[in-house]
This record gives structure tokens, C-alpha cells and sequence, in this order.
């Protein structure tokens, strides 16, 4: 985790975070986004996330690394790779995604519903093709396969297929974040393997939104230190803004608030590591955390003024970033809405 | 929507939505959301001359200005109307009720027949000069200097988040005239030839859905016939100025039309069936109502003569911190389709979720920040500062 920090540096950071970050009119800030970003893909897919011997690493460690992607803002496929990485070593089919190659996760047919409840896919009789539709694919440009997760009459399946295939159209979408999302269509697409089915899938979800709230959480954290820096220099009234006590305990509450997330995030991972189910706890962290980073990125554009909407300020693209990751793996209303029966059975279990 | 209009108002309303509904109307703004490309954002639309040409862009000036001698509220209709039909409005808002006013207010005869028509016609827009790379909120630490020459001055300084600002005439700008010890004295409001050579506008991409200006003036000569008010006393006029912006109906507007176009969204989709949306939208709907009623008070006190300073803040205060809300909420509801821009095929609502999200941290920066709306209530209201 200390190659990571040592890694994303003062001077790597600021392009990092807009690596992925694309408007139309391409700025000097945008225009060598492809270099940094295989720079930054040949940094990651290291010792810290994929151990060359196959072992799998603990969730607490993986959600450090989360942490300090969402601290950098840093967009790419690693979380999903993650994730596929997860799944081939519980079957024991880690030679599928050699060290380097990339995945993206397709859940969804439209950004309204639960990734909990995939969208459906036509498996062909021959179970050799798949057709299916999917939106909000990250990184499907850049990725070397794709991770279909679909509703079959047979339930949930998980079907790994090639990316770079005529199959495989892509339109990207034109988003808040104008990020690396795109519109997936499947029409006759080979399986190179079939992966799992829905239980599989519900575990990979639990702790995937564990990462994901250790990202939010990483977000948050970066996004309210620009915000107290900025309160330490910007003077109104003859003074550091910082000093008026109604900015000064907005952002103390806020911190209070992302340490409460942490933790929540890493006693789940913790719950993650023991074995213990943690479906609940994920849903749970996820959903806190996803809400502390709407409201930190939000109030961090409130200290910082006009100055912060300017397309030159990143607590900008905090902002754009936390719509977007705060609803990925679910928003915390269908994250609360999952978790209830979780929890009517956590107290059934505590009766008896 | 206001409660209560008489049936003059009820049918002025009705008249402004006729033209707002006209064919040509609808798909120049169907344009805008949807084709402008990114990068570019709407100029003056043919719309606001044809509300010029009827009198109704500023129609509560007196007709000798190309008003129709009408009432505030009707000001306030047309900016409601405006934004219910999608129009961009951030350019009426400026010209007509800011700079605008300003002149109407503090305006010599002279100024008020040179400057008014013009803005009342939808021909041309203002834009307003306060903030500064250092001064925001503490406007009156300003550093733009205007310095005496022969019979006038010349202006010096930087202006910054002044929108509009590269598509108009004037600009209504503070500047120092004296130095003094009570920094409230010796600020001095000018109306500023925006396209003189010794002006640069440069415009800024921002996260909202319009540009800002950084304006350079570098020694603009005025004279006397742009002064608006006295020299050395235009921190009052300013002041009121500023006392009327807060009067939001633009903002108020905004959260009406997101909140009705979200519960419709859930209806449809079935969302308002499942309670855990149902019982924030319910709340959502409470507070929107109460944002229109606390905001429609403040323009009946403005006609009525008796505006109230504590009243307007907690009616900006409220509204905009509940448009902010609203869009945050939007995202909830809808999901991920929500953060799609117009532009894109599966938007839902052409897009208008994304863009009033992007829009939210500006409307509470925007017209005095929530905490000077804050410092307001506490000071003159609750008289605890």
C-alpha cells in the first residue's frame, strides 16, 4: 500500500484525477490521458492487487487500495478486474485473466435498475453465444474482456466474453462525470467461459460494494482536504475563511462523518476476511458511505466559491465523480431496501 | 405556481405561455438541451426579442422604457414561465431584474432612456461586474479602482464570474472611487461599455451550463454620464440592488419544474408505489410548496412597497438549499440514468436531472451565498449578531 502512496504523488495526482475525464474540447490537461492512463494501469495490476502466485488478497487490504484510488479519483478497470479476479480464483480458473488483462462489469440494461438483480441475456441453445444489452459499462473501451452477469431462465449466470469482437458494439455515453461509460450490445457474442451463477454473483456484489465504499471513502477524504486547505487561504472579511466558526464545524462534522464510513467500511471488510456473510455490513457501509461522499463534495464546492465550479478545479470533479459512484453498485435506498430482510434475520438469529 | 392570480394575471400568464408554446420557441430550446454541442451554450434567443416586442421581457418598467407600466409579479410570471418552457433564462435574469433594476433605481433620466429601452427590447444583455479573484462575499474589500481623469475616470481592475459577459453591452460594475476607512464608503457603481477596446472579456468553462467572464478592464475612461447614483455612495444602491436579486423566482421555478418532472418520472416508473421513494417525494412536495409560498410573499411585499430584507434571505436561503437537495434526491429516484446529459440517447427528461445537478452548488453561491443569507436572518432577524 505504500508503493501506492508513494506512487500517486503530488505531481501524478492532479493528472490522475482527470485521466479518464473527458470533455469535448480537449485541453492540455485531457490530451495525454491514454499515456498516463496505461502508466497508471501497468502500476496497479501489481503486488498490491494481484499477487503473481494466485493468492488472494484480504478484502481490508484491497479496500487501502480503494481508499487511494478514490483519493486520487483514479478511473479505470481495476475494481472490476477485481472482481473477475475474485471469481476465477474461487474456481480455480485464475489462467483465464492473466496479470495485466482487464475487465468491465455488465449488470445493467438501464442505470434505474438494482445490479443485485442483473438484467436478463439470451444464452444460445449451444450455450456458445450470448445476446444482451447493457449501459453503464466502465472502461469497455479499454478492457480485454467483459463480464456478463445476467438473468437466464436458468437464474443468474456469469459469462466471460471477448471485448475486441464484431459482436461487441459499443456507444459511450455522454455523462455528468464525462467519464469512460458505455452503452454494451452482446448480438451473438462467443463465451469464453461460464463463470457462476447468482450465488457466485451475490458474493462478488458484497464485497465489490466494499471496495466501492472504500473508494467513496477515499473521495470524500480528498474532497474535504481541498476543501480545508482552500478555507486556510481564501480570506473574506479579514480573514481565513476557515476561522468562521460556521465553516469551521461544517467541515469538522464532515470529518467526523468520514471516519464513521471508514470504519463501518473496514469492520465490513474485516467481517469480510473471517468469513463471516457480509451482505449485510456492505450494503450498509456502502450505503453510508456513499452518502458522506454526496454530502462532503457538495459542501467542499460551497467553501471553495465560484473559484470551485471552474473547469480548472478538481473539487469539481469530485463532484461529478460522487453522482455517479455513490449509485454504482446500487443507491443506498436499494442498498436499505436489500439490507432489511438481512437484518429481520440478524435479529431472529439474536432471539433464538 | 402562485396562488391565487386574478384574472388579469391568470390571463397574462396565459398569454406568455401561448408565445412560449409557439413552434419556433420549442424547438430552438429543443436544440439547446438536446444538439447544442458541449462547449457551446445559448446566445440570446430569438424568444426574448419577441417577449421585447410585446413589452413583456421587462414588463413591469414603465412603457416610456419598453415596459407595459406592469407589476412585479408579472415580472416574476414571465421568469416562471421561462424556466417552466425550458428557456435559458440566466440572460433575463441579469439584464432585465439586476442591471436592469439598478438603473431603474439610481438611473438618471438620461441613463434610463438610453440604457432601458435597449434591454427591454431582447436586443442586447448586461452583465454584472462585483466579484473579484479575492472578493466574493466581502464585496466591499473590492480592488477595482477607477481613477479620476480630466472630467471623468478611468477604470482599472479585474472582475471575475460576471456571465453573459462576452455577449454584452454593459456592465453594471463596482469600483473604488475614494479610499476610505469605512470601506462601505467610496465604492462607486458604473455602467461599463463591455465592448470598449480597453475591456477583455474572457469567457471560463465551469460545471455549470454557462460560462463565466473574467473581465480585465484596463483604463476604460467613463464620465459622469455612467455613473449610476452618486460617486463615493453606491454601496446603498448596491445594496438594494442586491435585495431584489434575492428575490429568486428563477430558483423557486427551477425547483417546481425538477420536482414535477421527478414525481412524474416515479409515477410512471412505478417508484412512487414503493414507500421508501413515496415518502421523500411527499416531503420534497411540502417543501417546494413551501418555497414558492415563502418567495411569492417577497414579490407581493416588493409591489406593495414594504420588501423585507429578512424575508427574501430565508425564502433564498430555503429554495436554494432545497433545489440542491432536490437534484442530489433526482439522482436517488431515478438511478444512473439520471447523470446522463441530453445529449445522450437514454436520457431521461432530455437531460434536465444532470443539468439542475450541475447546476445546484451555483444557486447557493449565486445572488449572496446561504451563509450571508444566514448571517442575515441571524443579525437583522433573530438579532443575535
Amino acid at each position: 500500500m505504500e508503493r501506492l502512496a508513494e506512487f500517486f504523488d503530488e505531481e501524478l495526482t492532479p493528472m490522475v484525477r482527470r485521466m479518464a475525464y473527458r470533455p469535448q474540447r480537449v485541453t492540455a490537461a485531457t490530451a495525454d490521458n491514454q499515456a498516463i492512463r496505461a502508466m497508471v494501469w501497468q502500476a496497479l495490476v501489481g503486488p498490491d492487487t494481484m499477487p503473481a502466485d494466485g493468492t488472494r488478497l484480504a478484502q481490508q487490504e484491497l479496500i487501502a487500495v480503494a481508499e487511494q484510488l478514490g483519493a486520487v479519483l483514479c478511473q479505470g478497470p481495476l475494481l472490476d478486474t477485481l472482481v473477475a479476479a475474485e471469481l476465477l480464483q474461487a474456481s480455480a480458473r485464475s489462467a483465464l485473466l492473466p496479470r495485466g488483462a482487464s475487465v468491465a462489469l455488465a449488470v445493467r440494461e438501464d442505470g434505474a435498475a438494482n445490479p443485485a438483480e442483473p438484467a436478463n441475456m439470451v444464452v444460445d441453445r449451444s450455450e456458445e453465444v450470448v445476446d444482451a444489452r447493457r449501459s453503464f459499462v466502465g472502461f469497455a473501451a479499454d478492457v480485454d474482456h467483459l463480464l456478463l452477469v445476467g438473468r437466464t431462465p436458468a437464474g443468474v449466470r456469469l459469462a466471460l466474453t471477448p471485448r475486441d469482437h464484431p459482436t461487441v458494439s459499443l456507444h459511450r455515453h455522454e455523462d455528468l462525470g464525462r467519464g469512460e461509460l458505455y452503452r454494451v450490445r452482446f448480438s451473438g457474442t462467443p463465451v469464453t467461459a461460464w463463470l457462476g451463477d447468482g450465488k457466485h454473483w451475490a458474493d462478488l456484489l458484497a464485497t465489490a460494494r466494499i471496495r466501492q465504499a472504500g473508494y467513496l471513502v477515499g473521495m470524500s477524504q480528498a474532497a474535504l482536504d481541498l476543501a480545508v486547505t482552500y478555507a486556510k487561504s481564501r480570506r473574506q472579511f479579514g480573514q481565513p475563511i476557515g476561522r468562521f466558526q460556521w465553516v469551521a464545524f461544517r467541515l469538522s462534522a464532515l470529518t467526523a462523518t468520514i471516519e464513521a464510513a471508514r470504519t463501518l467500511t473496514r469492520d465490513a471488510a474485516r467481517d469480510a476476511d473471517r468469513g463471516v456473510d457480509p451482505r449485510f455490513v456492505a450494503a450498509q457501509c456502502l450505503a453510508t458511505a456513499a452518502k458522506v461522499a454526496r454530502e462532503v463534495t457538495t459542501y467542499a464546492l460551497q467553501v471553495h466559491g465560484a473559484s470551485g465550479l471552474r473547469e480548472d478545479n478538481d473539487a469539481q470533479l469530485y463532484f461529478r465523480r460522487a453522482a455517479i459512484e455513490a449509485l454504482w453498485w446500487g443507491s443506498p435506498t436499494q442498498l436499505r431496501v436489500e439490507a432489511t430482510p438481512l437484518l429481520r434475520a440478524r435479529l431472529t438469529d439474536a432471539d433464538s | 405556481m402562485i396562488p391565487e392570480l386574478t384574472a388579469d394575471e391568470q390571463r397574462f400568464r396565459d398569454q406568455v405561455c401561448g408565445l412560449l408554446c409557439e413552434e419556433s420557441v420549442r424547438r430552438r430550446v429543443t436544440e439547446c438541451r438536446r444538439q447544442l454541442p458541449e462547449g457551446e451554450e445559448p446566445e440570446l434567443l430569438d424568444v426574448y426579442r419577441q417577449l421585447g416586442e410585446r413589452g413583456w421581457l421587462a414588463v413591469n418598467w414603465p412603457e416610456r422604457y419598453g415596459g407595459r407600466d406592469g407589476t412585479y409579479l408579472q415580472k416574476a410570471i414571465v421568469t416562471e414561465e421561462l424556466i417552466r418552457h425550458r428557456v435559458p433564462d440566466l440572460a433575463n435574469t441579469l439584464t432585465i431584474d439586476i442591471v436592469g433594476f439598478g438603473v431603474l433605481l439610481a438611473g438618471t433620466e438620461a441613463q434610463k432612456q438610453r440604457v432601458l429601452p435597449r434591454l427591454a427590447s431582447g436586443e442586447t444583455t448586461a452583465a454584472v461586474l462585483f466579484s473579484e479573484p479575492g472578493t466574493g462575499s466581502d464585496l466591499s474589500a473590492l480592488q477595482t479602482r477607477a481613477e479620476p481623469d480630466g472630467d471623468g475616470w478611468r477604470l482599472y481592475g479585474r472582475k471575475s464570474y460576471c456571465m453573459k459577459s462576452h455577449i454584452s453591452d454593459i456592465g453594471l460594475c463596482a469600483a473604488r472611487t475614494t479610499a476610505s476607512d469605512v470601506k462601505y464608503h467610496g465604492i462607486t457603481l458604473f455602467l461599463v461599455p463591455l465592448q470598449s477596446l480597453s475591456v477583455t472579456v474572457e469567457p471560463t468553462w465551469n460545471l455549470l451550463n454557462e460560462r463565466f467572464g473574467e473581465v480585465t478592464l484596463d483604463g476604460v475612461r467613463l464620465t459622469a454620464d455612467d455613473v449610476l447614483g452618486s460617486v463615493d455612495d453606491g454601496w446603498n444602491t448596491l445594496n438594494q440592488v442586491l435585495s431584489l436579486e434575492r428575490i429568486t423566482i428563477d430558483f423557486v421555478a427551477k425547483a417546481r419544474l425538477l420536482f414535477d418532472r421527478l414525481a412524474g418520472h416515479a409515477a410512471k416508473t412505478g417508484r412512487l408505489e414503493e414507500p421508501e421513494y413515496a415518502q421523500r417525494i411527499l416531503e420534497l412536495e411540502a417543501r417546494v410548496r413551501a418555497a414558492e409560498l415563502l418567495t411569492w410573499r417577497c414579490v407581493r411585499d416588493f409591489d406593495n412597497g414594504t420588501p423585507d430584507d429578512v424575508r427574501s434571505a430565508i425564502a433564498k436561503y430555503y429554495s436554494t438549499e432545497l433545489l440542491k437537495e432536490l437534484g442530489s434526491e433526482a439522482m436517488e429516484v431515478v438511478g444512473l440514468d439520471a447523470v446522463l446529459h441530453g445529449r445522450d440517447e437514454q436520457a431521461v427528461q432530455e437531460g434536465l436531472f444532470e443539468s439542475l445537478y450541475r447546476e445546484g452548488p451555483g444557486w447557493t453561491l449565486g445572488s449572496g451565498t446561504s451563509e450571508i443569507m444566514l448571517y442575515l436572518i441571524a443579525g437583522s432577524g433573530l438579532e443575535l449578531l
